[in-house]
């Protein structure tokens, strides 16, 4: 893999084996690499909260073609650019993130409550969630 | 004129949705414009759960991710135990885990097949499928004392070496036959044909747009098994079934042909086994095991598409964050656009011929 190119274009991002770290734009990164190199699937978008209100985001690419992974791995707050203009399948993922992480994607419009039910308060899998909701039976009140 | 359309829910009830999958649709007439499928019914936070438990504890668990076929995921999180401390497998162990490996998709698929000609009206083949699939099925309940949610892999290794070689080489013998049973009445069988032939069509450069992978994609004409690149698999003589049909009947003959292959490879395991001697394994101490910080990945090819698990660690004993990647959960999100301009009548087909299964979707 040339990323000579790569480095060139974007050129404050750290390669790690096959994990790139970028900062931001991240839209025009995975544009770049799709339509530079062979990858064509994006097998899956992984996020992580690594504290103060941060969320990390590994979006896993694969190449049908020469049977490759690559991780690219930028770091959001509150807001992450959609890619689902590029990839169908993350539709899927960004719902998903949305519905445990919180997280909005700019140019998706379509995110809702997936797993959890629609009133629900609260994004499960943040490090800072706090299980309150009174429907769970150990916050039922009347129960004592 | 006005054209009017209908509201329709396809589920959560409905027995051909496998589970607890709605589907809501717009119709024009029979026709379908929309899809939106909406899932969450059996969420039970598997993600959630395994921070709050330690790796062991979290084994038994992960069975449940998809019951039809428990192994996959027990070794996807036994593997990443392994990667992470660096240990390997010894030979017997491999051929062990890829023997019970194959059978638990050939299982998975006997289901299939049966259930998805009970979706397009026919009962029979359901019985049939059945009855097969109680060989294995019974085989391991000898072998792990339980029929669906096994709990056999351990960090490592096994929990006991195998045994009952005989019953596998009955259900391997007796399978080819059964499954040429299974090819007469279906494969060719003229309602069969006009219910699967050119629908739910599913091209290629779309099937990658939306991380469609396993069998669905191969019956699409890609060629991508991830057995090729796995390292459990090293040794193994198989082929990789591609079909260039992108139907659902594409979809049907992948997996019968697959079934085929994995008895292929049960044949190779068990032909080791019978001359191998007593299990040696060297198992990781589970009480306590903490992995080294950083990020784990592992992958394996699931009867239902890939399936990846990830694993952050903190160096504690417990996962900082454990992700689970199921193959259905994009099938699902694929519905959405492989059902519109079908009739409704073949939605149940063309969603039957995915291999939807409604836990691997939740998780």
């Amino acid at each position: 893999m040339n990323w000579e190119e790569f480095e060139r274009v974007f050129n404050d991002c750290i390669l790690e084996g096959n994990k790139i770290i970028i900062k931001s734009k991240l839209h025009e990164v995975i544009k770049f690499v799709i339509d530079n190199y062979t990858y064509n699937m994006l097998k899956e978008i992984t996020a992580c909260d690594i504290g103060n209100g941060k969320t990390e985001l590994i979006y896993h690419l694969y190449s049908v073609v020469d049977e490759e992974d690559l991780f690219i791995s930028v770091t959001v707050t509150d807001e992450a650019e959609s890619i689902v203009d590029i990839f169908k399948s993350a539709i899927a993922d960004e719902n998903e993130i949305y519905d445990m992480f919180g997280i909005r994607f700019a140019g998706n419009e379509d995110l809702k409550r997936l797993y959890m039910p629609e009133d629900w308060k609260g994004f499960p899998l943040r490090k800072d969630y706090v299980q309150d909701d009174t429907r769970l039976a150990w916050n039922d009140n009347n129960d004592t | 004129m006005t054209i009017t359309t209908l509201k329709l829910n396809l589920g959560p009830q409905h027995p051909s949705t496998h589970g607890v999958l709605r589907l809501l649709l717009e119709l024009d007439g029979e026709k379908i414009l929309s899809c939106e499928p909406d899932v969450g019914y059996l969420h039970r936070g598997m993600e959630k759960m395994a921070e709050k438990m330690s790796y062991i504890q979290y084994l038994p668990t992960v069975d449940r991710i998809d019951y039809l076929a428990g192994f996959f995921y027990s070794e996807l999180l036994c593997r990443i135990i392994e990667n992470a401390t660096g240990i390997e497998l010894p030979d017997k162990v491999r051929a062990i885990r890829v023997m019970l490996l194959e059978l638990n998709r050939i299982s998975s698929h006997l289901l299939w097949v049966g259930a998805f000609l009970m979706d397009l009206g026919a009962v029979s083949p359901f019985f049939y499928a059945f009855r097969e699939r109680e060989m294995i099925l019974r085989f391991f309940e000898k072998l792990t004392g339980q029929r669906m949610m096994y709990n056999y892999f351990v960090f490592g290794g096994v929990r006991k070496d195998i045994e009952y070689l005989d019953d596998v080489n009955e259900i391997i013998s007796v399978l080819p036959e059964k499954i040429n049973d299974y090819e007469k009445i279906i494969t060719e069988n003229p309602i069969f044909l006009r219910r699967t032939e050119k629908k739910g069509v599913l091209e290629a450069g779309k099937a990658i747009n939306y991380a469609i992978t396993g069998v669905n994609l191969r019956a699409s004409g890609i060629d991508y098994d991830y057995r090729n690149q796995d390292s459990l698999y090293k040794g193994f003589d198989f082929r990789t079934i591609v079909l260039e049909g992108k139907d659902a009947w594409a979809r049907y003959k992948v997996r019968i042909m697959e079934m085929r292959e994995s008895i292929n490879i049960i044949k190779q395991a068990l032909d080791y086994l019978k001359k191998a001697k007593p299990l040696e394994q060297h198992l990781i101490p589970p009480v306590n095991l903490k992995l080294p910080e950083g990020d784990y990945t592992a992958q394996i090819e699931a009867p239902r598409g890939l399936a990846c698990c990830f694993v952050r660690s903190d160096g504690t004993d417990k996962p900082c964050r454990l992700k689970w990647r199921t193959g259905s959960y994009y099938s699902v999100n694929l519905l959405r656009e492989l059902l519109v301009g079908e009739y409704l009548n073949d939605a149940i087909a063309v969603a039957g011929s995915l291999d939807i299964i409604l836990p691997e979707v939740d998780k």
